[in-house]
This record gives structure tokens, sequence and C-alpha cells, in this order.
């Protein structure tokens, strides 16, 4: 953000064009954070009168297996990020290199990008299902079904699989590519001169090369892990079986919509604000690096 | 001539082989939705995978009639484009004063907003469905629409400030000399000059909302107002309801989609990029 000295302010024409936005964000995002913290301290139905119970609701969350679950789940998720970055970047490199019907594999992959995680979750789940079609090729090879979304600990890692790798590739391949296409060609000319192999460019070039890219994709997918996988958890899983594929949000989402304890959802909201705080000072703090 | 390659001819066939192979993995359930939604009720459990003998379009009459997809269709096509409009608006007002102009707590208000471009939709859930019904908008298109401007605007902002930004600033000042106001800067000036990057970001901003579920999950409760998006949730938990007609339904969410992918691809290519990736 450039800023020019020396010339002067422009009044209020500023706040004029910032208004309707400042409205909003006070109603509807500052309001219902403050609010949040608030009621975190109360036991509530999300109607009809608060009762204040001063630090309850954390001391009861911080016993309650639900939440470790959802933190565990969380933490599983953020593993599958490394993974998601190296596939979607070797992919990238391989489309670059000019892969016969390229413009065609960037568009097919970007489908579930377009399609939501909505779409997705309930494709997926009617896909994996015992009796999905993906079980009846695997009954015809192996004899019996893989209960993908039965089994606790296969379903967290399939809702961490597709949600981070499978469903945001064609987005990182968009991404990189055109990262990717910034890179001086004569690097790669001079390269293949040299006899280096697709590997040897692929780490001593490409990667570093768009190593803000790189770093802007992980904070990006730390942002989908802990903030956007709602919606898809809700239409594969709907958190279960039992609560082992519950994150932070869709615990929020069970205690405070479907149980009615809103109070209690609060105080699990304000743990993830603070998770959300991080990420974000990661987030400013690489634009400023950026910029420099 | 041949051009040169980095790959010697065994890895070029393996890394093509891996990319079909990727490509006709991901396409499957895809596959697998479609020919389902094709399949009779009887037909579906005795032929799960293979395409249907039998073709029918019954599944699709049902889900756009008794499933009320169509209606859906039609709510969210009447909704999401009125919320575009308001977005576009309020990301070019903000995103031209945080990128052009010069006021007092500019630099901590723009980090405010990025930082509410992530917050998670739960934490505000609440509090946003309680102000709706407070205002008396609970079950309104407006409602909805509202909740999905505020939720999306940070992101919004923030790019068309960075597009701002890079702009040059002696068009302002050109402007400025020939006696504009700063209004008719931003819409005769700026405004037409940022034109692509305006529909990139329609196309983000009918993307955010096409696919938004939780805000409207609970602010639009009765069936005859719910978008698209909710549509297919509420069906997926409906018990009992066979694959082939809820096969059928998704077919039926995909087609706008889609069409929105055929007809501005080159929008949606510079939307993923803009904002983050400068090298």
């Amino acid at each position: 953000m450039r800023y020019r000295r020396g010339l002067e302010r422009d009044g209020a024409a500023p706040y004029i064009f910032l208004a309707p936005l400042l409205v909003l964000l006070a109603a509807f995002m500052i309001y219902p954070v403050v609010m949040n913290v608030v009621t975190s301290f109360t036991e509530w139905k999300g109607y009809g009168p608060w009762k204040w119970i001063g630090l309850a609701n954390y001391k009861t969350m911080f016993a309650d297996g639900q939440f470790w679950t959802s933190i565990s789940n969380t933490a599983l998720m953020v593993l599958y990020i490394p993974l998601s970055t190296i596939v979607t970047l070797l992919v990238a490199a391989f489309l670059r290199e000019g892969i016969r019907g390229w413009k065609v594999y960037r568009a097919v992959l970007y489908i579930p990008n377009l399609l939501g995680y909505v779409l997705m979750g309930v494709i997926f789940s009617i896909y994996l299902r015992d009796d999905g079609a993906l079980n009846v090729l695997i009954r015809a090879v192996i004899g019996a079904p893989i209960r993908f979304l039965i089994t606790p600990v296969l379903a967290i890692n399939v809702v961490g699989f597709l949600l981070v790798v499978f469903l945001h590739l064609g987005f990182g391949l968009i991404y990189f590519l055109a990262a990717m296409n910034g890179i001086d060609k004569e690097i790669y000319e001079a390269a293949l001169i040299d006899g280096a192999r697709f590997w040897k460019t692929f780490i001593k070039v490409t990667v570093p090369s768009i190593r803000f890219a790189v770093e802007f994709w992980v904070v990006f997918n730390f942002i989908e892990v802990f903030a956007r996988m709602f919606s898809f958890i809700h239409t594969l899983t709907q958190g279960g079986p039992g609560y082992s594929t519950f994150t932070l949000e869709y615990g929020i989402f069970i205690q405070g919509f479907s149980k009615f304890k809103v109070g209690y959802a609060s105080a699990w909201s304000t743990v993830l604000f603070v998770f959300c705080a991080i990420i974000s000072i990661a987030q400013i703090r690489l634009m400023k690096s950026r910029d420099k | 001539m041949k051009k040169a390659s980095p790959f010697g001819r065994f890895a070029r066939l393996a890394v093509q082989a891996f990319m079909a192979l990727l490509v006709v993995v991901s396409v499957l359930p895809l596959y697998n939705i479609v020919s389902a939604s094709l399949k009779s009720i009887n037909e579906y459990p005795t032929n799960p995978i293979l395409l249907p003998q039998a073709p029918t379009l019954e599944n699709y009459q049902y889900a756009a009639f008794s499933g009320h997809l169509l209606q859906f269709t039609v709510n969210s096509l009447v909704m999401v484009p009125i919320g575009v409009v308001l977005y576009v608006a309020i990301c070019i007002m903000a995103g031209y004063a945080f990128g052009k102009m010069r006021f007092a707590m500019r630099r901590q208000l723009f980090l405010l907003v990025l930082f509410m471009s992530i917050f998670p939709q739960l934490l505000l859930a609440t509090q946003v469905s309680k102000l709706i019904s407070l205002m008396h908008l609970t079950n309104t298109g407006l409602g909805a629409i509202l909740s999905w401007v505020a939720y999306f605007s940070p992101f919004g902002t923030y790019i068309m400030t960075t597009y701002f930004t890079d702009m040059p600033y002696e068009l302002v000042e050109a402007a400025r000399i020939d006696g504009a106001s700063q209004y008719r800067i931003l819409w005769s000036v700026m405004a037409p000059m940022a034109i692509p990057m305006v529909a990139t970001l329609s196309i983000i901003g009918f993307q955010s909302m096409w696919n938004e579920l939780p805000f409207s999950m609970l602010i639009l409760q009765q069936e005859s107002m719910r978008t698209l998006t909710v549509g297919i949730a509420v069906l997926r938990g409906q018990y009992g309801l066979r694959v082939p007609i809820l096969s059928a339904a998704l077919v039926i969410a995909m087609v706008v989609p889609l069409l929105i992918f055929l007809l501005f691809q080159r929008y949606i290519t510079l939307g993923v990029t803009a904002g983050a990736v400068k090298g």
C-alpha cells in the first residue's frame, strides 16, 4: 500500500465511500464477535434470558472429549497441507511442461471448485457409502467394502484428503501455473541445455521462483481448514460417525443449533477466533514481506 | 523439430499416464451421479455403476417439481445476482478509498478488513441469524442477501484495493486538475478502467454467494424461500431419499455453475489469481 506524502487528505469522501462496508461489517461481523465473547460467559439457549456463569463453559469445554476430538481432527487436516502443496506443485509443473491436453486437464480438475463444497460433499457421500459405486468396485476386487464414512479413523482422513488435497487441486493448478508463467523462460532453456532433468529444475528453479505463491497457498489452506470446512462436513459426514469428524466449526454448529447450548458454543467460538487471529497475523506478515 | 523436453521418453509416458489417471479418478464420482440420475428407482440397486439400461427422466421430473429444485433454482437466480450487484458496488467504493485516497486510520481500517476476510461463518452465525430476525428479515431474500454481502465484502474489498493501488496515480491527478469531484473520478474514470477486474470480482461474488450454506440455511428456513444450495443440503439430510432422485437433484444444481464456467472461464482464471500472486 503506497502512500503519497505531502498531499492533502481527501476530506469526507473516503468515509462516504467506506460507509456501506463499515456499517455492514459493524453489524454482521464486529457486533457478532463481541457478543460471542459475552455469551461465552453465560448459559443461553439462543433466545430468552441469559444466566451469567463465569468461566463454567470454558471449564466444561476443556473437559469435553468432543472438543479435543475437534482439535485433533483439525490438527490432522493440517497434516494434509504439505501433501496438498507438493501434489499441486508437481501437477502444475507437469502441466507447465506443455503436456498434451493440459488445458483440458486444468479445466476438468477445476470442476470440484466450481460446484462448491455442498454439491461435492453430497456427491462423495453417495460415491463413498457402503453400497456406493466405489465400493461396488472394491467389493468385486477384495470381496468386502471399505467403510469410508463409517469407520471413524477412515472418515476423518477421507474428509482431510478430499478437502485439502483433492478439492483444491484445480484451484491450486490455476494459481501455481499463473505464478510459474512469471518465471523467465530462458532459465528453463538454459537448464535444458545443461541437461537438467525435470526434478532438478523443479527443485532448483520452479519452486524457489514462486516461493511467495507457495507460502500464500499454505496460508490459504490453513484458512480453509480452520474456517471454511463446515459446508463440506455437513454434507459429507454430518460430523459422524458419532462426533469423529467434528471440527471446531462443526462442534459450534451442533452445540449451538442442534443442542441449543449457545453459551457453550460461544466458548468454542472463542477458541476458533484465537486460531483465526493467529492465521491472519501470519497472512499479514507474509504480505508485508512480499511487498518489500 | 520436436520440442526439447526435460522428461525422458519413459518419464514423459509416465506423466501422461498419471495425468490421465488423475482425471479419470476425479471424473468418476461425477459420472456416477449423472448415470444414477438416469436410472429408475428399480434399476439402480441392480445396476449401480454401469450406464443406465433403460434411461429415464422420471427422477428429474420428481426432483424438479416434488423436490422443488426448480423453485430453488429460481430463488437462487433472483437472490444471488442482486447480492452480486450490491457486493460489487460496495467493494469498488471501499477498494478505491483504500487504494487511492488519503484519510486518517486508513491503514488500521484496511488491516481490520483483511482480518475479517478470513472469519469463519460459524463464529458469526448465531448473532447474524438473531440480528436478521430482529430486523424482521427471517425468510426473506433481503435478509440472506445482506448477510452474504456483509460476509463476502472484506475479501472483495481486498481484491479491489490491490487493483486500485496498482493503477497509476497520474490518472487520479489528471482528473483532479480538470476539476472532477472524487465521485466523478471513481465512477467516470477509475471504475470504467477496472471493468475486467469488476467482471472477475462479480464471478467471485457469484460463486461465493451461490455456494453459501450456513447463513442461508439459518435465515431461509421456509421451504419456498430456500436457495439451491440450501435445498440440496436439506435433501441430503432427508432420510431414505433414493440415490437416483438425489442424483437428479445434484445434476440440476450443477447446470448454472457449469454454464458460468463455460461462459466466463477467463474471469474465473483471473479470479483465482486475484489479489495474491505476484510472483
